[in-house]
């Protein structure tokens, strides 16, 4: 198999034991991936992602923080892909079905997700109605990052305070 | 001509004004500790960052 190649939408890469997929589009520049592993994701280098950087299971971790669907991945041994627990977030059994090349997509009955980011906001992505400040907004399969530390200044909306403030969990 | 689909969404964000987030409809939430609610009547999200029970809201934003 070649070492990258392309989808709809984005590009594909692969060390022979996993793939991971990148939708440009859908990135909103939360910097985990090039934070965590900048030997594998690299925004200055091209290709960005160089998938003998380290080795498959930081790859896979690193790819699951990504608060987005801009990286996903999967098992190049399809059979891996059967069974696949909830914590791994990022596996192409809980992204865009389109990735995976099967046709039956059916946005309008995806049910929105709340992703609650370690230390960070919440992620929201799908179709839902927001209500804030006596307004009303209809979004449309979309992705909004939702302030959870107190300290953002573009309320409601996370703009990275969290990281200054040192928020978290406990 | 462009197919357009009639859009209704099933799921609801609140921003409530000086308090927590408040979510209803078809909704998953994965939240830090990997649970995983699916479809939840009601659940109210901390963004307050004071919680003592994150990501819920205990209602610390009113102290």
């Amino acid at each position: 198999m070649d070492k990258a190649g392309s989808f709809s939408g984005g590009r594909r890469y692969t060390n022979g034991e996993i793939t991971v997929y990148w939708k440009p589009d859908a990135c909103v520049h939360a910097s985990h991936c090039y934070r965590e592993l900048i030997d594998v994701f690299d925004p200055g280098r091209r290709p960005w992602v160089d998938m003998y950087g380290a080795s498959t299971g930081q790859i896979i971790e690193t790819v699951n923080m990504c608060p987005t669907e801009a990286l996903a991945w999967k098992w190049n041994e399809e059979e891996k892909n059967k069974t696949i627990d909830a914590d791994q977030t990022n596996h192409i059994n809980f992204r865009r079905p389109e990735l995976m090349g099967s046709g039956d997509d059916t946005p309008e009955e995806k049910p929105a997700t709340v992703k609650v980011m370690p230390d960070g906001p919440l992620v929201i992505s799908g179709s839902f109605t927001m209500h804030y400040s006596g307004n009303k907004k209809e979004v449309n399969d979309s992705i909004i990052s939702l302030c959870r530390c107190g300290s953002s200044n573009h309320m409601p909306f996370c703009d990275g305070a969290h990281r200054k403030v040192e928020f978290n969990d406990k | 001509m462009e197919d357009k689909k009639e859009f209704k969404s099933q799921a609801t964000i609140e921003i409530i004004d000086n308090g927590p987030i408040k979510i209803t409809g078809r909704i998953l939430i994965r939240d830090s500790k990997r649970d995983i609610t699916d479809n939840p009547e009601e659940v109210y999200l901390c963004r307050c960052g004071r919680s003592q029970n994150k990501p819920y809201c205990d209602e610390s934003h009113k102290k």
